[in-house]
């Protein structure tokens, strides 16, 4: 009993931790892009250092739960589906860091005009990651609420969807002297940033059919 | 020559260990929430407190309905019911241990021209139906009452796991000892009034013949759950409505407590001591009252996923079951008596 105690208490602590660790990314993540936008390159690549350990954490995090709930026999019905929650939630902080270390090595030239839209693009999509990290801890604990918590991550979601349009048309159709070529470079950017939300949807929509499953 | 007799009953126990013990830990070993060699470990140890300890209750009244009283007879009509048993499940058939030997000790009264007490049959008959009845309601209610704690409590999914995990081991525990206290009527029953062994003087406790027999009966028992019911628990789960680990704790739960009620003399004369009418003490497929268990959760639920033709099962179950054996256990004992020459009842 009181080894169960005990592997029970570890575990949840690795989840929480493995959640922080994720939330600590997103933060992380946004500094970064504002450090390069402000010009600031060591700060850029501190971050970078940072969100690299996060992510690394994250995945010795992830397998040690794996191993933890297929030898203790933890939660057998769903374990399928939390390790897919698992692998998708660490694809946000893949993201992040995949996003930050291209940053870094393409050094993209973001034109002073487009510097705002860019630092706005990045909070809505970063929050859509934020919002959801509760929305995990909530199914664990109160899986009925899970529902009323992803309503945030969606909404961020579809904001990123339409910022991110909003920024491509401005630069595609509202500054001819920009280069093609800077403005593809700027669009894969804009990607990459973009995709921090779509990757939140995804866990949003594997999180919201995981809940309905547990209440009923 | 005892020891040859009681042989259909030691089968009888066997059978039962290796089929009942999948309604008890059966879930739980299925999901691999609890090893099979801790379920079986528990399973075993319980089941013989709970025939040797509390095990007179419901074989008094099988004693009732007919007390055979030779031990020829007591040996045709645990095998009648054996081979009721065994063949009824070759073929898939829903059969219940418990209705097998009422079935078998009515053929002992036909053929003897002994009278069958009408009230203990329709006490018997009753509870039959009750049972799975009663089972579904306090499913209902303990599910019910679990669910209210979960969604109060916020606990985490993980430990609240490990709270069901031990309390699948102690439901089980409890399971199995009201298996052994309310089953082992069906087990050693019959023998009961037909041997009379010498009682064995512990210095602090006497054994007496009847005792004797029940842990002779609960350790054929336990041997069932160890050599046979892996195979049993593995595939278990799925066959009427698929269980969470919640629900499968509440079903072992419900089922504990309707084959407590059943086969408690404390609880009996307590209740008669307050004036209040007693529970009878009677033998009740656990089987029977798993699936009414499960049945009280699945309409509970809403009813999706209902297999309603193992409804059908237990009712087929109360009318083939008894009759079959009561058919097998005529003929066989009119076989032993005349083939064999050996007494199947004697004189009072």
């Amino acid at each position: 009993m009181a080894l169960f105690t005990r592997t029970t208490g570890l575990l949840i602590n690795k989840f929480d931790e493995f959640l922080d660790n994720v939330e600590v990314g997103l933060l992380v993540f946004r500094e970064g892009v504002k450090s390069y936008l402000h010009g600031d390159r060591e700060s850029l690549e501190r971050h970078l250092r940072k969100i690299e350990a996060l992510e690394e954490k994250a995945d010795k995090l992830q397998k040690e739960i794996e191993n933890d709930m297929i030898v203790h026999s933890i939660l057998p019905k769903d374990r399928v589906e939390v390790f897919r929650l698992l692998d998708r939630t660490d694809e946000i902080i893949d993201t992040t860091k995949h996003s930050l270390t291209e940053i870094y090595v393409e050094v993209p030239d973001i034109p002073d005009e487009l510097k705002d839209d860019f630092l706005r693009l990045v909070e809505v999509s970063a929050s859509a990651g934020d919002e959801l990290i509760p929305a995990i801890r909530t199914y664990f604990t109160t899986p009925y609420l899970v529902r009323d918590k992803l309503i945030k991550v969606y909404f961020f979601e579809d904001e990123t969807d339409k910022l991110s349009t909003e920024i491509k048309t401005k630069i595609f159709q509202r500054m001819p002297d920009l280069e093609l070529a800077k403005k593809a470079h700027l669009r894969y950017v804009l990607h990459h940033i973009e995709s921090i939300s779509d990757r939140a949807q995804d866990v949003a929509d594997l999180l919201t059919g995981m809940a309905i499953k547990v209440i009923l | 020559m005892i020891a040859f007799f009681i042989t259909s009953g030691l089968f009888l126990g066997w059978s039962l260990g290796a089929n009942d013990a999948a309604n008890i830990f059966g879930s739980a070993v299925g999901s691999r929430m609890v090893t099979f060699r801790k379920a079986a470990i528990i399973a075993s140890v319980f089941v013989i407190l709970g025939a040797f300890l509390q095990g007179s209750g419901t074989s008094d009244t099988l004693g009732k309905l007919g007390a055979v009283n030779a031990i020829g007879g007591s040996f045709t009509v645990a095998l009648a019911a054996a081979i009721t048993v065994y063949s009824m499940t070759r073929s898939s058939l829903p059969v219940s241990t418990t209705q097998a030997i009422v079935g078998a000790i009515i053929g002992w009264n036909l053929y003897t021209g002994n009278a069958t007490d009408g009230k203990t049959l329709t006490q018997i008959v009753t509870t039959w139906i009750s049972g799975p009845i009663l089972g579904g309601t306090f499913a209902v209610l303990l599910y019910m009452l679990l669910k209210w704690y979960k969604r109060r409590a916020g606990i985490h999914m993980i430990r609240f796991e490990s709270y069901i995990r031990n309390g699948l081991i102690i439901a089980g525990a409890f399971g199995a000892f009201s298996l052994g206290s309310n089953n082992i009527a069906n087990v050693m029953g019959v023998f009961v009034p037909a041997i009379d062994l010498p009682v064995i003087d512990l210095g602090f406790v006497a054994i007496g013949s009847g005792q004797q027999l029940f842990l002779l009966g609960g350790i054929a028992i336990a041997l069932g759950i160890i050599t046979y019911s892996k195979r049993v628990m593995e595939t278990v789960g799925s066959g009427i409505f698929e269980l969470s680990s919640e629900a499968a704790m509440v079903v072992v739960i419900s089922q504990s407590l309707v084959l407590f009620l059943f086969s408690s003399v404390a609880l009996s004369n307590l209740l008669n001591g307050m004036g209040l009418p007693s529970i009878p003490l009677v033998p009740v497929s656990s089987s029977q009252v798993v699936i009414g268990s499960i049945m009280g959760i699945g309409l509970y639920k809403g009813a999706r996923n209902m297999n309603y033709r193992m409804l059908g099962g237990i009712a087929l179950g109360w009318v083939a079951t008894p009759v079959i054996a009561g058919v097998i256990s005529y003929f066989s004992l009119f076989f032993i008596e005349n083939v064999f020459e050996i007494a199947v009842a004697l004189p009072k």
